[in-house]
């Protein structure tokens, strides 16, 4: 039998999201949809239609939309904690 | 303080594998744990001998590192400074690094997750930088020293492992660079002729700091002719003034290195750090029809930095590449010959310059300060 090492785990591990995501449910008048711009070209283009898509399918009590002051940089605490108070779910867009 | 052998206890801080170099980079870059390149194992023993040089709890975070917003703490950073084989000395630096590059006005998040190709440079100052050897002079954002290959490359690595920043999915950078492998060097305060960076930005010559960027690779500047300071400043303004960097569109910081020799004419003929940068912000400029119409309708003319300037301007209208004569940092690297170097950065990012701080927060003279009695 070889020999054995002990090696230390150099990462780190993710966040424990899972735990939250369970945590919510979705009400009976449908989803509250977060819209997250990141500020690039054509991102308003793309999420306008990704919302007009998500209603033709699912009934989707409420959109709730934001926009990053540019895609450089990240979105605010602020505008992180009012989409996980006001949506079910969110979709952040990439455009160009 | 909690043992190593504690600490390891934790559920998922360690793992048996086989004994055997092969063996454990195959399941180090299985787990897309490396960059590509041999690793050393970190084995148990070599973090704790790593560990020898930090002063603080091994398992007390000292950053997060977004986007994963891991918990960088002393025990996972050695693991890394391991594997990009590190010598335990060099230890304070790689955390000192990470500590700011997770500073706010450096902008980690974007830096990571960007479609830019930006990688972390990290400049040393002061005497620890002589201490362990980071070269400064000749090829010294090649290859050669064992410091500025390893410092670079385990701050990459605490970027990948504790960060995210994995290629595609926390990296989604177009290009990366080949400083993502490693970018790690020293100014040569030595070949000088003005105040390093470190005094500029307020602390005593004596004092050791790193400095992070969010940078491209260095683009040369050759003027092997001028014979005069202004000269070569205005080489260096025509090698800024490009409409393809991210620079014209940020108000950021510029990273300007000039060699030695070119140093040395520009500040013969009078030209202080603060001159330099007032010529620069002035004469680093071009002319709005340098850029895309597309660029022009949909960013110069709209957005917030730009304050309006270029609302109705002609394609004739100068853009500057810095927004303010402080935004270009200035720094002498290198050894002899007649180049410069420009380098780009993110741009939505500022350099952020830390100093190595004993835990008891006074300036650390050596990095045998944080030895382990």
């Amino acid at each position: 039998m070889s020999r054995r090492v002990v090696l230390v785990v150099p990462e780190a591990p993710a966040p424990d999201v899972i735990a939250a995501v369970n945590e919510r449910g979705i009400g009976k008048s449908g989803i509250r949809l977060g819209i997250l711009d990141n500020a690039k070209s054509n991102a308003d283009y793309l999420l306008s239609f990704i919302v007009e898509g998500v209603k033709a399918v699912l009934p989707v009590a409420s959109v709730v939309s934001f926009k990053k002051p540019n895609a450089s940089v990240p979105a605010s605490s602020q505008v992180l904690d009012r989409l996980a108070q006001e949506a079910d779910c969110v979709v952040s867009a990439m455009g160009d | 303080m909690t043992d190593l052998s504690t600490l390891l206890k934790t559920p998922g801080a360690s793992l048996e594998a086989e004994d055997d170099f092969d063996a454990v980079n195959e399941l180090v870059h299985s787990r897309g744990w490396g960059d590509g390149l041999p690793v050393i194992p970190p084995t148990a023993e070599r973090v704790e001998r790593m560990l020898q040089y930090c002063d603080r709890p091994w398992d007390e975070p000292i950053a997060k590192i977004a986007p994963r917003h891991g918990d960088a703490t002393p025990l996972r950073l050695a693991a890394n400074a391991v594997m990009a084989g590190c010598r335990p000395e060099y230890f304070p630096l790689v955390t000192l690094a990470v500590e700011a590059m997770c500073e706010a006005p450096f902008n980690c998040y974007g830096i990571q997750a960007t479609t830019h190709q930006c990688g972390v440079l990290i400049l040393a100052n002061g005497p620890v930088a002589k201490e362990l050897d980071i070269n400064a002079g000749h090829n010294a954002f090649g290859p050669g020293r064992q410091s500025n290959a390893t410092i670079g490359r385990a701050v990459r690595f605490a970027q990948v492992n504790i960060g995210g920043a994995i290629p595609g999915l926390g990296d989604m950078s177009t290009f990366g660079s080949p400083g993502k492998y490693t970018y790690c060097a020293a100014e040569n305060e030595d070949a000088s002729p003005w105040e390093p960076l470190h005094v500029e930005r307020g602390y005593p010559r004596e004092a050791s700091t790193v400095t992070v960027f969010a940078a491209e690779g260095p683009h040369n500047v050759n003027d092997h002719e001028a014979l005069t300071g202004q000269g070569i400043l205005k080489t260096m303004a025509g090698t800024i003034a490009i409409p393809g960097a991210n620079n014209i569109y940020y108000d950021g910081d510029i990273l300007v290195v000039f060699g030695p020799e070119h140093a040395a004419t520009v500040a013969r003929d009078g030209y202080s750090k603060a001159d330099v940068r007032k010529y620069l912000f002035e004469h680093a400029r071009l002319p709005l029809g340098k850029l895309s119409q597309e660029n022009i309708e949909r960013r110069l003319r709209v957005w917030p930095v730009f304050e309006g300037r270029f609302a109705n301007a002609g394609l004739d209208a100068l853009v500057p590449v810095a927004k303010r004569p402080e935004d270009i940092v200035v720094v002498v690297l290198g050894g002899a010959g007649k180049h410069s170097a420009y380098i780009p950065t993110f741009g939505a990012s500022r350099s952020v310059t830390r100093p190595l701080k004993r835990r008891d927060g006074q300036l650390a003279r050596s990095v045998g300060d944080f030895r382990r009695r």
